[in-house]
């Protein structure tokens, strides 16, 4: 190598050392800076400036450090004769111009520059980029782990927060309070764990045991805990400097307490419940009436879903049956058990099959029945009353009705009540007759069931060829084909028109009564169509339900009042009200309503003095007097609803002593105020008249007297 | 000698010797132009000490006054010609540019300048003091735009307990932004409404206010979250005015019942009597004192401040009772009578009526006719409806339109005729409210009225810190009344023509609630703050202005304008030039033509 080429390379070697250099203070100042914006964020800081102005500290610093600008080309050879010992302290005869080199120099310099280009030049910057790569990567890691930490702590803080914030804004804890741990022992229907709070502000479930462990900063000789500003209780010191008190109590009503340390009273603090809510009970099936008809099973499907807070303890149907008539009717009561084990579950859903031929049920008999559930804190809740009714199908049968009413269609009744008993009738004599026989039977009862059906159905309107007395449609039907007299226009529509009902006919019956009737058709032609297939047993029901909706459809078309002879004497219209009256007294009542309760007056004219107060006039006599009366007001509000009212009976405590204005603290009270007082009736006034009127009223009677 | 004189013998003397200079001159060229030019000279500066007067004939224009005052847009104020003024000094002080001249005193400036005949306003306009005393001068306003905000608004100052506040009045939206308007009031917003972007809406709120005694609300307007104006709105709650009430019923139903029980909660004075046979009636006195009600005649009236009665029993009394209760209307009472018949009675008044038929009747949805009120279905259902003639107004109708409450005037006293059988359904319903609503209304249109002792007006209505007030106050008698505002006494001058007015003025100087005191009873009375209302001043002084000034213009149809003869002056300037031409064309003459 020559000489010229170990200069230049010497050159190139310098820039490439400060590259490295500079890479290296790089990764060193990251790393520094990433550190310590973790802390900044720690303590608040703005994470990125202090990012920003650490790592250009630590560039700089790093620059001056390693003097990155004052590397020059003689600075290198002295680093190359440093760190190779094979150049003999000789590098920087190479930078020198040949003419300035003695002769030995120029030997020298011949030996040393073979050496050139050196191998593992950079061996050692590059281990030592290699180390701060490390240390930034290091750092990177740990500011990884720290900030992903610190950020689910900084979540949790904040859920806390607002947690506590939704509860309770702001918690004023006096001085002298130097932890305060408050335990809740829920009820025991409940289930739930004991859970411990450092806040004042209690959230509990009703029952619960409370128990506050106050430890104050210094010695307390007497405190005291104040329940809706009326029950004072002693706290218990715990131990002898008098620093640790405790006490405990079962809250079951909502109100609001404070602490007194010494005769200084501290904040309000709410206590809040959660009641338990006895067992939602729905029932999914049956109606709340069901009626069971001939026929069908006797039984009925209860499901239903039961729902509770907490657990439920028991539940059970509560049946009622009553059976018999009139005044033999007896009433049973039973209790079906659900067989099911509900002990504990919060939400269940429960069939049974009641079997009412098994619980004793006739036709004609009702049962009556609600569940009952009870919940862990054995509070009771029970369902609206079912009821379930077998019709009485003998009661069809009975002639009673008929026999000393109006009988406006007997003879169809009769047809279908006589269908039902040939029906049973074949029945007990199918097995005594040939098969034949019986479907003969079968099918003419079927078709006395079809006449039946086309008489009812022309009270409807309905047609058909087949018309019980229908006109079959020849030639010579009912329509008088007389000869047609030549003009006679009517005669010949007749011709073509083809006439029978009176249109008005088809309306006989109200809609209401067509739809019944309507209804006993369809299961007229069920039963039709059973018996024609020779299922005797099953057109039963069908004929039993005909049977029965016609039975109320003649109780609804009979409304009969018996006609009474009166015979009312004539007034004699001179006699009237000519009677001795000198014994009739004439009542006097006097009577004064007595308002006692003045309290909404009172809060309104506490509503203006607030008012005047927010313009900065100060309470007067009278008027903290009314500040009292509010304050008054305001505790029994607060004790029944602290979360209402709590507040603002803070505010109207600090108005009554503070001296500054505070206009929000007025109006958080003015607030509460307007909700205790509620909306008014409006009331009967008078209307004002100017005093002028004195002048016009001079004018008007002038007018009207023709004088003054 | 005159002094023009002088100059004119001194100017021909001094002429003379110029023109023997020029004419003695060894030179002879240009003679004839040297001596014209020396002539000229002289004249001119002869002319110049003694000005030339001529007489002319003009049309006469007067000289105008340009006011600029509050919300003047620049551009408007640079396109104004001549002089500029304003009455505030503080308005345009950082638009010196503008050149505005300031004017201390507008009465004084005007007498001071009796030139000026017109006066353009500019801008937003001046306040009604200052408008008077243009009222002999030609008046041209040039209004501004109008300004952003609340530009009207309107509330009751006074009312009475358990009524409502009903606040109403226009915004003007001028922002890009839906703005929202509420009253705000006792730590809660009370009502609000929503004005759109760029449009000009009206608001009516209403709330029962819970005070009793002074109130401030507030009228605030959003933007978003930030509050673009928030005004005061303060009132006053004053104590109801009991009523006392004599009820006469024919026989005792569930109506009379209700109502009785109810003015009686209410701690009102309620005499009831029903007939329970031939002349004999039971009687209830409920906060009242027992008197004897079996004849009613004028002395027993006269305490009453409404009679409630049926058609059957104001058929049963005796004419001389009906002649008393007429008299006792005329003179002030209320009659409520209570249509219970298809037809009129024999011997009552005849109110026309008409029945429907009962299949078709429905329950009952009425409405007030004047107020705004709603009531909710009366569930009954109302067959009689009132026919409405042509001296009775209809108050309350039902939702087909058909009159149930008419009001007849009858003297001094009121008639209402009502065909309502079943209001206590309302309470059998459980909507207490609307039973208290429709009789509190019945009440308040039947009752007698209270006249007051004495009325104060304050003018002008919208007081404001720092100027004064007017205090007009009325008086039942024609004594001289005891006024104090804020325990400060004044001496208040009667009225030449009414002698029961009486004016006094006072300047005020605290704002807030002020006392005035008149004949020992206390009226409060709200002074305002110079900044409160700004945008509605503005808009008033508006209105104000541009009434004003089309008033004036139409009076100015009738002045003719006038050809003046005028002496004037001819401008020195001509004889300056003259002079200096002359004086020039003689030096150069010397200088270089000569030679």
């Amino acid at each position: 190598m020559l000489k010229t080429e170990g200069k230049n390379w010497i050159a190139d070697f310098k820039v490439k050392l400060i590259l490295l250099y500079v890479l290296q203070i790089l990764c060193i100042s990251l790393a520094i800076a990433f550190i310590f914006s973790v802390f900044a964020s720690y303590f608040k800081l703005n994470a990125i400036l202090s990012f920003t102005i650490v790592f250009l500290i630590a560039l700089l610093v790093g620059f001056l450090f390693k003097r990155i600008f004052q590397i020059k080309n003689d600075t290198t050879a002295t680093y190359l004769d440093e760190h190779f010992p094979q150049l003999e302290e000789s590098t920087s005869l190479l930078l020198k111009s040949s003419s300035e080199l003695s002769l030995l120099e120029q030997l020298q310099v011949r030996k040393i520059v073979d050496f050139f280009p050196l191998e593992k030049g950079f061996k050692k910057p590059i281990n030592k980029l290699l180390l701060s790569l490390l240390v930034l990567l290091f750092s990177i890691g740990v500011v990884f782990i720290i900030h992903r930490y610190a950020l689910i702590s900084t979540y949790k803080s904040e859920a806390m927060v607002q947690a506590s914030s939704s509860a309770l804004p702001k918690e004023n804890i006096p001085a002298e309070i130097e932890s305060v741990s408050i335990k809740i022992a829920p009820p025991a229907y409940t289930a739930r764990a004991t859970r411990s709070q450092s806040q004042f502000t209690i959230k509990a479930e009703t029952g619960s045991k409370v128990t506050w462990l106050v430890n104050s900063n210094v010695a307390v000789k007497k405190l005291n805990i104040i329940f809706n500003n009326t029950e004072v209780v002693a706290l218990k010191a715990t131990n002898n400097e008098f620093t640790q008190w405790s006490f405990s109590k079962v809250v079951d009503h909502a109100g609001f307490y404070q602490l007194e340390f010494d005769g200084k009273k501290s904040d309000l603090y709410q206590i809040e419940l959660i009641p338990d809510l006895p067992v939602n009970i729905k029932i999914l099936a049956p109606k709340i009436h069901t009626t069971i008809d001939f026929g069908q099973v006797p039984r009925v499907n209860l499901s239903l879903t039961l729902r509770d807070d907490y657990g439920i303890k028991d539940a059970y149907i509560s049946a009622t049956l009553a059976s018999g008539k009139g005044e033999g009717v007896s009433f049973t009561e039973k209790k079906l058990l659900f067989n099911v084990s509900l002990i504990g579950k919060k939400s269940i859903k429960l069939n049974k099959l009641i079997d009412l031929t098994a619980l004793g049920m006739k036709p004609g008999d009702e049962l009556y029945f609600y569940i009952v559930a009870i919940d862990n804190n054995n509070q009771t809740s029970r369902s609206d009353v079912y009821l379930v009714s077998i019709a009485d199908t003998s009661e069809l049968m009975s002639m009673a009705g008929l026999a000393n009413g109006i009988d406006l269609v007997p003879e169809y009744f009769r047809s279908q009540r006589q269908i039902i008993i040939d029906t049973e009738k074949l029945i007990k004599e199918e097995k005594s007759m040939s098969a034949e026989d019986f479907k003969n039977k079968s099918n003419n009862l079927g078709l006395d069931q079809k006449l039946l059906r086309l008489r009812y159905g022309k009270f409807l309107g309905e047609e058909a060829e087949t018309e019980v007395g229908g006109e079959e449609h020849t030639d010579d039907d009912g329509h008088d084909h007389a000869e047609i007299k030549y003009g006679d226009v009517q005669a010949l529509m007749d011709q073509y028109a083809h006439k029978h009902d009176i249109a008005e006919d088809a309306t006989f019956f109200e809609p209401e009564l067509k739809a019944q009737l309507k209804a006993v058709l369809n299961e007229m032609w069920s039963s039709e169509l059973r018996l024609r297939t020779y299922k005797l047993q099953e057109a039963l029901p069908f004929e039993y339900k005909a049977l029965r909706l016609l039975k109320e459809l003649q109780q609804k078309s009979r409304a009969y009042v018996a006609k009474t002879t009166l015979k009312a004497v004539k007034l004699k219209q001179d006699k009237r009200l000519s009677g001795e009256l000198d014994k009739i007294i004439e009542p006097k009542n006097n009577n004064t309503f007595e308002n006692k309760d003045q309290t909404n007056e009172e809060l309104k004219l506490l509503l203006t003095v607030l008012d005047q107060r927010k313009s900065g006039k100060v309470f007067k006599y009278g008027e903290r007097e009314l500040l009292r009366s509010g304050e008054a007001q305001l505790i029994s509000a607060a004790a029944n609803q602290p979360a209402s009212f709590l507040i603002a009976l803070k505010s109207l405590r600090k108005l009554s002593t503070a001296n500054k204005v505070v206009v929000s603290d007025i109006e958080i009270v003015q607030k509460a105020i307007k909700v205790l007082i509620g909306t008014e009736e409006v009331l009967p006034q008078k209307q004002d008249a100017s005093p002028a009127l004195k002048l016009s009223n001079g004018y008007f009677n002038y007018l009207k007297n023709g004088r003054e | 000698m005159k002094f023009n004189e002088i100059v004119f013998i001194v100017c021909a003397i001094l002429l003379l010797l110029l023109i023997f200079k020029e004419v003695r001159r060894a030179s002879k060229v240009n003679l004839i132009w040297r001596i014209l030019a020396s002539v000229l000279l002289v004249v001119s500066f002869a002319l110049l000490i003694v000005p030339i007067n001529y007489q002319t004939t003009k049309e006469h224009t007067d000289a105008e006054l340009n006011l600029i005052t509050e919300g003047t847009d620049v551009d408007t104020i640079v396109k104004i010609k001549g002089e500029k003024y304003d009455l505030d000094s503080n308005q345009f002080l950082t638009q010196k540019r503008l050149k505005i001249k300031h004017i201390e005193d507008l009465a004084y400036y005007l007498q001071e300048n009796n030139d000026i005949k017109k006066v353009n306003i500019y801008g937003y306009g001046l306040d009604e003091q200052q408008l008077k005393q243009l009222e002999s001068y030609q008046v041209s306003f040039h209004p501004a735009a109008v300004p952003g905000g609340v530009i009207s608004a309107s509330w009751q100052k006074k009312i009475r307990e358990t009524e409502s506040l009903n606040v109403a009045g226009i915004y003007h939206n001028t922002s890009n932004t839906a703005i929202k308007l509420k009253l705000y009031g006792l730590g809660t917003d009370l009502d609000s409404s929503i004005v759109k972007a760029n449009s000009k809406s009206n608001f009516s709120f209403s709330n029962q206010p819970k005070q009793a005694g002074k109130a401030t609300y507030q009228l605030i307007a959003l933007k978003g979250k930030d509050t673009v104006t928030a005004e005061k709105v303060p009132f006053e709650v004053v104590a109801k005015q009991p009523i006392q009430v004599l009820i006469l019923a024919s026989f005792p139903d569930f109506e009379y019942k209700f109502l009785k029980n109810w003015l009686y909660e209410k701690q009102y004075q309620v005499v009831f009597r029903s007939q329970i046979s031939k002349g004999k009636y039971s009687s209830d006195f409920l906060n009242a004192t027992s008197v004897d009600v079996s004849r009613i005649n004028a002395a027993l009236l006269k305490k009453m401040d409404v009679l409630v009665i049926d058609e059957d029993e104001m058929s049963a009394i005796s004419p001389i009772e009906r002649i008393s209760i007429n008299e006792a209307v005329s003179n002030g009472m209320g009659l409520i009578l209570r249509l219970t018949n298809p037809k009129p009675n024999a011997n009552s008044p005849k109110y026309g009526r008409y029945e429907i038929p009962s299949a078709t009747a429905t329950a009952l949805n009425i409405s007030a006719v004047k107020e705004n009120l709603r009531f909710n279905e009366l569930p009954f259902p109302q067959t009689l409806f009132l026919e409405t003639s042509e001296n009775e107004q209809p108050l309350f109708k039902s939702a087909t339109g058909k009159s149930v409450v008419n009001v007849q005037l009858n003297g001094m006293g009121k008639v209402l005729v009502s065909s309502l059988s079943a209001t206590y359904q309302w309470e059998l319903a459980g909507k207490k409210t609307d039973y208290a609503l429709f009789w509190s209304s019945i009440f308040l249109n039947a009752s007698r009225k209270d006249l007051k002792n004495h009325s104060v007006e304050l003018i002008p209505q919208f007081l404001q810190m720092g100027n004064s007030t007017r205090i007009v106050t009325t008086l039942g008698d024609t004594k001289v009344p005891n006024l104090a505002f804020n325990d400060i006494k004044l001496n208040p001058k009667q009225n030449m023509e009414l002698p029961f007015k009486w004016d006094a003025v006072f300047w005020l100087t605290n704002s807030g609630w002020n006392t005035l005191t008149v004949n020992n009873a206390i009226e409060n009375v709200f002074v305002y703050d110079e900044l409160d209302w700004a945008n509605l001043k503005n808009a008033n002084k508006l209105n104000l202005n541009s009434n004003f000034s089309t008033r004036k213009l139409a009076e100015e149809i009738n002045l003719k304008v006038t050809e003046q003869e005028v002496t004037e002056e001819l401008s020195k300037w001509w004889f300056y030039v003259i002079f200096i031409v002359a004086a020039a064309f003689l030096w150069y003459e010397q200088r270089f033509l000569a030679n």
